[in-house]
Parts: structure tokens; C-alpha cells; sequence
């Protein structure tokens, strides 16, 4: 069993790297500091994070997203084609994001993310994963002017995030995982089309299937905030190598993995919740992983928050970390 | 007819923010604190005498955030460490660790000093249950159902006790409902709790989210008018009234307060134009499309002032149309 997070960390933390973040951000955004100085400060609170999830014990790693306001503008921003516009409510939570509007066909102009990876991955000797929206997300929480067609623009970012992928194996991350809310949720502008909620499933299964071509590293698809809502055996034909379910937003997924038999795959299973402060005990925790054990053999298994755990303050987002090593643990030795 | 009023927060001038940061760090005390927030609620009910508005707000100068302020009231809920709203922008997030209770009125002292200070009646206002439940962490209640409906029946002390106190007018406002349009029900039915068997007129204030879903059940909520943002989507929400006869009152925003902006008196007056096509007179009421705290003072009180002069500008034609509906009028006079 693989213990791992999701993806975002706390950008500050008032009991522990601070709340500097902040003030440096703003500064910046003055042009009182530079952009080296900036970045020092995204080293800094990066490597704290990193070495906090060490400390305490995660398998796999992530470098929390410190420079990310959330998974799908930071690549939007560097891209041409895109404009990143006004603010727009993430998915069904009280956080904002600004909403990316698609004006030209988008065109990356080198590697995006491979840098900051690199730099994650000097920091620590254990593995730390590399983090990418999923195409279908991305089409799902942006506005398409261009193509004004879901399939070609998931099918042109498909493209993008599979280069971006490529150079991030080569890099050397283990593992690529594409987040891919909107699989589970639906397409959160509901407003934009009464058809929004349903998912294509089969859209967003071409899209994985492009961005994952000829990557030679394992990948993944997480899917979190829904019920999925009768998906998850499609889901589970998904062209990647682990799977992500959150069984904390709705019951029934939890319910809906229990009537499967074995899985062919293998399991990130979104087991805490990342969305409220209240601590899971050791024995909840157990109980589903038990119940995810029939599914996967142990090597098989990742145990994970059910999504980022920026949503909380460090303290409580720090306690979730601890308590699924610690859970994870007891299982093993059980 | 056409009564103008605001949705709840207006500003705070530069003294009382400075003052706010003080008392923060512990070097003002919170009786002098307490006597600028007083300043500041005395200065904007003058304001808004002087600008015209019919129906006043105090505007809660003595109030941070919406939620956060009722939680620090209200037993049951801690403050959290910071958390990230969007961009660099942090707030902190109640979390409900205990029972949900009201030792002591939260809401009451300041209604009453602000309508001491005017003869025209100022709306108590209050944030309602299921806002309350869905921008908390909840760490006490088994499930968002159980949090939400504790909540309402502490809110619905709060509102009875503002009706005790004189209140005419109690808005309840609820802007997380379209967050989860699956909630809707668990919304409409915590509000009932709040508002039911109150004499005082109701209003809810929900903003725009999933409107093609909520739309439908906007005439189930239990409140006597609700008021929505029309403004800022340049009035396109009418055309999902168009042709429905729509049972309540209608809070009508007409300046958008996004924007640093301030609209024409023109503009706006088209837009209550467009709505009397849709809604009867006597069924609007006319404001911004929210609070207002996210304004310099000046631009608030130019968007006020908007309001007003609109709204007069409208009430004036309805009122010669209905003189010109009698008579006749002369074709020379038509097209004079």
C-alpha cells in the first residue's frame, strides 16, 4: 500500500513554513521585488512541504502547488491561445478561479512544467509524482470561443498535455497524474448548457487516451468532488495505470466499489476528506482500506486524500497527512 | 411603488479600517472601536437619507466577513487558521466544533441604534442557515442536513427577536444556495424554519450560480421578495421570467458592484425599464446588485445615487403614462 496527496498543499502555514507567501506575492505583484526573489520564496515553502510529507511518512510525494492558484490556469497562462479572465467558482466549493477563455487554437511553446519538477524532485530522495490537468477538465472549466466544439478542443489539449507529459517522464517523474474533477462532477459552468452536469465519459476516456500516448512512466487519472454517478465501471477502462476515486463526496462510490470483484488496475483511493477540518480516525480509515484490499493487491493500492488538501488550514491539512500514515501503518502491520 | 434600498454591507471609510486593524493587534481598545463603527453607521444612514433611499441599512460597519461574524457570535463555532479564497486572497473559516447556540442577541443592539437614528424603516440583516453551514468546516454535526437545520433554528431566534424589536423589514440572505443545486430543498426548508410565521416583510439575496437549475424552485423559497443581481449579466436573468407570473416581490439590482465604474442614470433606468416588462410595479424594488462593501465609499455612494436618480427618473413616467392613459391624447400631441 502507497501512501500519496492529491496534488495542492497549503500555501501557508501559520505554525509552521508562515504566511510570508502572501506578503511576497503582493510585493511582487508591485514590482517592489523581483522574480528571482519570488522564486526563492516558492523554493522555500516547496522544500518545507516536501519535507514535511517525508517526515511524516508518505510514500509518494507531491510538491504542493505553490505556485498554482488551481490545477487548470497555471498551463492555461502558458499557452498561447488562451486568455485567463474573471473570477468563476471551482467546481462546488466557496474558492474562486479565474476562468480561461479559449480565443485561438492553443499552441505550447516549450515545457511548462518541467523546471519546477525538476526542482521538487532535488529536494527529496523519495518519489515525488508530476501533476497535470486532465483534458477533458480542461475544456470543462474554461470557455471555448475558438472551436466552440468540446470534442476538438479536448482533443487539441489532449495533444498539448501529452508533450507536456512526455518531457515530464523524461524528467524523471514516476508517476503523471492527470486531474480530472469534472469526470466525477460534471462541467461545473451548469449555466453554460443544460447538458452540462451529464459527463461525456467517452470524450473524456479519448482525451486520457491521447494525453497518456507513448508515456513512459506510469500514469493516473484522479477524479474527484462527485459521485460519479454509475461511471466508475467505464472509468475504471480509463487508458492509464491507476485510477483515482474519491469515496468521501458521496457515499455511493464507496458502495459502488464494494460491488466490484477484482480490478485489472491499479487503486487511488481518496479515503479523507480534503474539504472539511474533522480528523478520520485510524479505525474508519482501516475499514476502507480493507475493502479496497479485495480489490488490488497491496502493491496496487494508493491511499490518498480525496483531493488537494489546500481547502484546509495547514494545521488540520498537516493532522490529515499524519493520520493517513499512521492508518496505513496500522493496516500493514495488521 | 418601485421602493429603493441596498443589499446589506456598504463600505467602511479609511478611519474605521485603520482603527479595525488596530483593535486586530490589541492597540485600540474595542469601546473605541465600538464608537467609530458607530460613527461610520451614523454617517451612512445620513448618506443614504440625504441620497433618497427608502428602506436603509445600517451597513455593517462592525461586521468583517458574513458568515465569519455570526460564528464569532454564536456558540459552537471556532476560527480556523487562514485558508485561500482565490488568487493571494485568505480568509479565516469557522469550524463548528460544538452545539449551536445564542447565548446573547447578535444582531439586535446594532438594529436599534441604527433605527433610533432615522424615521425610515432600516432592514434587520441576518445571513442565513445554509450559508452559515456551507462556508464552515463542520466537525460536530453528523451530516451538512443536521449542521444546516441546527443553524436555522438559532438564526430564527435572532429574527424573531429583530421582529420584537420593530423590524419591518428581515433579509435572510443565503448566497451559497446555488452552489449545490442538489441542496436546494435542504436550503428552501432551513429558511422556512428562519422565516415562518414572521409578520415582518422576508427578502432573501442569492447570487447567480447554477440559475438554470435553482430557477425553477427560486418561487418555493419561504421569504416574501428575493433579491437577485440583474446588473451584472446585463439584465439577460429577465428573460427566465418572461411570460411567468412570478408570486413574489423582486429585489432588482441595477448597478453591477464589480465594477469601479459607475453606470449611467440612463443605463440603469433601462434596465428597471426592461424589468417592468416582466414584473409589475408594484413588485420591484429597486438596489444595487449586492453589497456594496467592496467599493470605495465614494463609488458606493455614486452607485447609490444611481439608484435613486433611475428609479425617480422611472417612477416619473409610470406615474405621467397612467395621467396620459386617462385622456386621450391628440395625435399633434403624440407627436409633438
Amino acid at each position: 500500500m502507497i501512501t500519496t496527496l492529491i496534488g495542492n498543499y497549503p500555501k501557508i502555514a501559520e505554525g509552521a513554513y508562515g504566511t510570508r507567501l502572501i506578503g511576497t506575492i503582493s510585493r511582487w505583484q508591485r514590482q517592489e521585488i523581483t522574480d528571482e526573489e519570488l522564486e526563492q520564496v516558492y523554493q522555500d515553502i516547496t522544500r518545507a512541504i516536501l519535507q514535511e510529507q517525508e517526515q511524516a511518512g508518505i510514500d509518494l510525494l507531491t510538491d504542493g502547488q505553490i505556485r498554482w492558484e488551481d490545477i487548470v490556469t497555471p498551463i492555461a497562462r502558458r499557452l498561447d491561445g488562451f486568455e485567463v479572465n474573471g473570477l468563476t467558482r471551482w467546481f462546488n466549493n466557496n474558492v474562486y478561479y479565474r476562468r480561461p477563455i479559449l480565443h485561438r487554437a492553443p499552441v505550447r511553446q516549450g515545457p511548462i512544467l518541467v523546471q519546477e519538477y525538476q526542482f521538487a524532485r532535488s529536494c527529496t530522495t523519495r518519489p515525488v509524482k508530476a501533476v497535470l490537468p486532465g483534458p477533458y477538465t480542461v475544456m470543462a472549466v474554461s470557455e471555448d470561443r475558438y472551436y466552440k466544439n468540446p470534442r476538438r478542443f479536448v482533443r487539441r489539449m489532449a495533444e498539448i498535455l501529452n508533450e507536456e507529459a512526455r518531457d515530464l517522464a523524461a524528467a524523471g517523474a514516476p508517476v503523471i497524474q492527470f486531474d480530472d474533477p469534472a469526470i466525477g462532477f460534471g462541467w461545473p459552468g451548469g449555466r453554460h448548457s443544460s447538458k452540462a452536469k451529464t459527463t461525456d465519459m467517452k470524450l473524456a476516456l479519448e482525451g486520457l487516451q491521447i494525453a497518456t500516448r507513448g508515456v513512459k512512466t506510469k500514469t493516473a487519472v484522479v477524479t474527484y468532488f462527485g459521485a460519479l454517478n454509475g461511471r466508475l465501471s467505464q472509468l475504471l477502462n480509463a487508458p492509464v495505470d491507476i485510477i483515482g476515486v474519491d469515496v468521501v463526496s458521496s457515499p455511493t462510490t464507496l458502495a459502488a466499489l464494494k460491488k466490484l470483484r477484482r480490478i485489472p488496475k491499479a487503486l487511488a483511493l481518496g479515503c479523507l476528506d480534503a474539504r472539511n477540518t474533522k480528523l478520520e480516525s485510524v479505525k474508519d480509515l482501516r475499514a476502507v482500506f480493507r475493502i479496497a484490499s479485495k480489490l488490488v493487491p497491496p502493491d496496487h493500492l494508493y491511499v490518498n486524500p480525496n483531493c488537494g488538501l489546500e481547502f484546509l488550514p495547514h494545521r488540520q491539512a498537516l493532522a490529515k497527512v499524519q493520520r493517513l500514515a499512521e492508518a496505513a501503518r496500522a493496516f500493514k502491520e495488521s | 411603488m418601485l421602493l429603493t434600498t441596498s443589499v446589506g454591507s456598504l463600505p467602511k471609510p479609511e478611519y474605521l479600517m485603520t482603527a479595525r486593524s488596530q483593535a486586530r493587534k490589541g492597540s485600540l481598545d474595542p469601546k473605541q472601536l465600538r464608537a467609530l463603527e458607530e460613527q461610520a453607521t451614523r454617517e451612512w444612514i445620513t448618506t443614504q437619507e440625504q441620497l433618497g433611499i427608502d428602506i436603509i441599512v445600517d451597513g455593517e460597519q462592525y461586521r468583517g466577513d458574513m458568515v465569519a461574524y455570526f460564528a464569532e457570535h454564536l456558540a459552537g463555532f471556532q476560527q480556523s487558521e487562514l485558508v485561500r479564497s482565490y488568487g493571494n486572497r485568505y480568509y479565516r473559516k469557522p469550524i463548528i466544533v460544538g452545539k449551536v447556540g445564542r447565548p446573547r442577541p447578535v444582531t439586535v443592539d446594532w438594529w436599534r441604534f441604527a433605527q433610533a437614528l432615522t424615521t425610515r424603516p432600516v432592514k434587520g440583516m441576518l445571513t442565513g442557515p445554509y450559508t452559515i453551514m456551507d462556508w464552515s468546516f463542520n466537525e460536530f454535526y453528523p451530516s451538512r442536513r443536521a449542521a444546516t437545520l441546527a443553524i436555522a433554528k438559532v438564526v430564527r431566534e435572532e429574527a424573531k427577536a429583530l421582529e420584537q424589536a420593530g423590524a419591518q423589514y428581515i433579509q435572510v440572505d443565503e448566497p451559497a444556495i446555488s452552489t449545490r443545486p442538489e441542496e436546494m430543498d435542504l436550503a428552501i426548508e432551513a429558511l422556512g424554519i428562519v422565516t415562518r410565521g414572521l409578520r415582518a416583510k422576508t427578502i432573501t439575496h442569492i447570487c447567480y450560480g447554477d440559475f438554470e437549475t435553482i430557477g425553477p424552485k427560486l418561487h418555493r423559497l419561504p421569504v416574501d421578495q428575493i433579491d437577485l443581481e440583474f446588473a451584472n449579466r446585463d439584465f439577460e436573468l429577465l428573460s427566465f421570467f418572461k411570460g411567468r407570473r412570478f408570486p413574489k416581490e423582486v429585489g432588482l439590482g441595477i448597478v453591477d458592484v464589480h465594477t469601479h465604474q459607475i453606470e449611467s442614470v440612463e443605463d440603469a433606468a433601462n434596465g428597471l425599464r426592461k424589468a417592468l416588462k416582466v414584473f409589475k410595479p408594484d413588485q420591484i424594488y429597486v438596489d444595487p446588485d449586492c453589497g456594496l462593501k467592496t467599493r470605495t465609499p465614494e463609488e458606493a455612494i455614486g452607485k447609490l445615487r444611481v439608484v435613486v436618480e433611475a428609479t425617480q427618473a422611472v417612477r416619473a413616467e409610470l406615474a405621467n403614462g397612467r395621467r396620459s392613459g386617462l385622456r386621450t391624447p391628440s395625435a399633434a400631441r403624440t407627436a409633438a
